[in-house]
């Protein structure tokens, strides 16, 4: 299967998580003279002459990249001017939205995605059909920024259905109901955004992956020792539609992370998304630099526990290893 | 064998939707000068006006006309987009063949370096660097293609050892071709079809990139682009002139996406020989 060429070991991840911090350690490092003064002279935020010696110390510290990596494991990822807080809290703070609004919408574009698709398999030709392929292939063709500002516009600005940002109502002392269901009418139109550019991908693939598996002669077994349909479909056909899906969100996540970017930023979503942003928009460097750095490591991570998701699916990796 | 392909290509409806978006974008672009007389960086009329005669789609808030601007946004967009995407196949098209064909350390090299810079996001890694040398984008262009390559590479790797196998190739071999002979008259032909896919799907990736991170304000403010222009008009989008500066770049985005998606989606469909039934 060419599945199972695409798997790649543990000491992958750990190299390319050493490049990315050696990366981050390096680059600041490999700019000309002063380029903290340069940088800041044209930003909102202004530094007073300690700050800007401290920032100074924090890009040429001298105890090498072993040091830097210690500082990283100490959480001692600089000190934000912009925001006037450690860097670290400030990420830990986005963490949760990002985490709700990303995995929200990553867990039911691919439930619903894999659902639809082994049902339209299963249930073969006919105009439905055609017509929800085809529709599924234009919506794969719109980018989140274009499904997120026509949202925006039309569900938020011009109808007024739903709030066009933040997270939650600013100071407003609700019980935990009212609380809970604040947070989702301000999730719903991001989440709809994300939804709509992840389930299209999600549908095709598990639809394709399906109508091969359906041909096996194994489901004329399953389907000949008289097990009920449901149980055909899913226990014994649709597990194998679930390999190729969860290798292509392992292959595509660092890629959606630039839509779902996009669509914080654009819902000011007070995710790390809208973070690294406001700390573009303010050349906030040290704050770039460890959002960017964390990011990447958690799409690692991700990657990593997807590896064992992967073997604990298809059995014949465990016998392959 | 891809004449054939190509028959079949053409009386796909995808391809010809695609094909008809990437001919409309081409007659834009090529007729530029003709279609507006201004320069998009030019600021001298007045701000904010609705469409006019003159105007097209009328004028920004900082006096350009907007029609101008959306010709050369969409214009560095796709360049930006075709240049990524031709610089990352022709790394990751070199890669695979010669790990193919010398195997061996070079091989196990490549490919786990390819391993790894697929693990990484390259989103991140072009923020990085906008952010601390705010390069240029044919700069931050070859940074997209170094990181994206290698999933170009393994197809025409698995694809090339397929092909070493087959008779033709022996036969050349026993004939005294040389390697680079074979390569360059056997192989490189025969693998066009991927070249195709892998094109398709990198330029819509990397056009991608480009309107988000110019959305996010990492390219030079100068530098005209679809994303800047959406993220510049969205400030604005209480007033009523939204359709006409606001719609445009996102129209012409999703319609850029659109048609390299279709490309793509129908080539890999007429020349990948799996997925022929499946769709």
């Amino acid at each position: 299967m060419q599945t199972n060429s695409r798997r790649y070991s543990v000491l992958s991840y750990c190299l390319a998580a050493l490049l990315m911090l050696y990366a981050s350690y390096l680059l600041p490092r490999l700019l000309p003279g002063d380029f903290v003064t340069a940088m800041y002279s044209s930003s909102q935020v202004t530094l007073n002459a300690e700050q800007e010696q401290e920032l100074k110390a924090f890009y040429t510290q001298e105890d090498g990249f072993g040091g830097y990596l210690l500082d990283f494991f100490r959480l001692s990822w600089g000190h934000s001017y912009a925001f006037l807080e450690p860097v670290s809290s400030l990420i830990l703070k986005a963490l949760p939205w990002t985490l709700l609004l990303m995995g929200g919408a990553h867990l039911f574009s691919m439930l619903a995605g894999f659902v639809a698709g082994v049902e339209t398999a299963w249930r073969r030709g006919g105009t439905a059909e055609k017509a929800g392929v085809g529709l599924m292939t234009v919506l794969q063709g719109i980018p989140e920024l274009g499904t997120g500002v026509l949202l925006l516009l039309v569900f938020a600005l011009h109808l007024g259905w739903f709030p066009a940002s933040g997270a939650e109502t600013a100071y407003a002392d609700q019980s935990p109901v009212r609380q809970v269901l604040d947070v989702l009418q301000h999730l719903i139109l991001p989440f709809s955004t994300l939804f709509l550019a992840y389930f299209p991908g999600n549908f095709l693939l598990t639809r394709g992956s399906m109508v091969m598996i359906l041909k096996s002669r194994f489901l004329e077994t399953a389907r000949a020792k008289g097990l009920p349909p449901l149980r055909v479909r899913y226990a014994h056909a649709a597990r194998n539609a679930l390999l190729p899906l969860v290798t292509r969100f392992g292959l595509r996540l660092a890629f959606m992370l630039t839509g779902a970017l996009v669509v914080e930023t654009l819902f000011a979503y007070p995710g790390l998304g809208t973070l690294l942003f406001n700390a573009i928009a303010m050349r906030d460097l040290p704050l770039v630099q460890g959002i960017v750095l964390f990011s990447s490591l958690l799409v690692l991570l991700v990657n990593l526990a997807l590896e064992a998701v992967y073997i604990r699916l298809d059995p014949r990796m465990k016998h392959a290893s | 064998m891809h004449r054939e392909l190509g028959r079949r290509l053409i009386r796909d409806p995808w391809f010809l939707t695609g094909a008809v978006l990437m001919f409309l974008f081409a007659f834009l672009l090529a007729a530029r000068p003709w279609l507006t007389a201004f320069d998009p960086h030019d600021m001298r009329f007045q701000p904010l006006s609705p469409p006019s005669a003159e105007h097209w789609l009328g004028v920004n808030d900082g006096g350009m006309d907007i029609f101008a601007e959306l010709l050369k946004g969409l214009g560095n967009t796709l360049a930006f987009g075709l240049l990524a995407a031709g610089v990352s196949l022709l790394f990751g098209v070199g890669a695979g063949l010669a790990c193919a064909w010398f195997r061996g350390l070079l091989d196990v090299l490549l490919m786990r370096i390819a391993e790894v810079l697929m693990a990484i996001p390259a989103v991140m890694i072009l923020i990085l660097m906008a952010a601390f040398f705010r390069p240029s984008p044919l700069f931050l262009a070859l940074v997209l293609a170094a990181l994206t390559w290698p999933s170009i590479a393994k197809v025409i790797r698995a694809q090339t050892l397929v092909l070493k196998g087959r008779l033709h190739i022996g036969a050349a071999r026993q004939m005294g071709a040389s390697s680079l002979y074979i390569l360059r008259r056997h192989l490189l032909p025969e693998l066009f079809p991927l070249y195709c896919i892998g094109f398709a799907s990198k330029a819509r990736m990397a056009i991608f990139m480009e309107a988000s991170l110019s959305f996010l304000g990492l390219f030079d403010p100068g530098r005209k682009s679809l994303g800047m222009m959406i993220s510049q008009a969205l400030e604005y989008y209480y007033l009523d002139i939204w359709w006409s500066w606001l719609l445009p770049p996102i129209l012409c985005l999703s319609l850029l996406i659109m048609c390299v998606t279709f490309l793509a989606v129908s080539l890999e469909k007429v020349f990948d020989p799996r997925l022929k039934e499946a769709l």
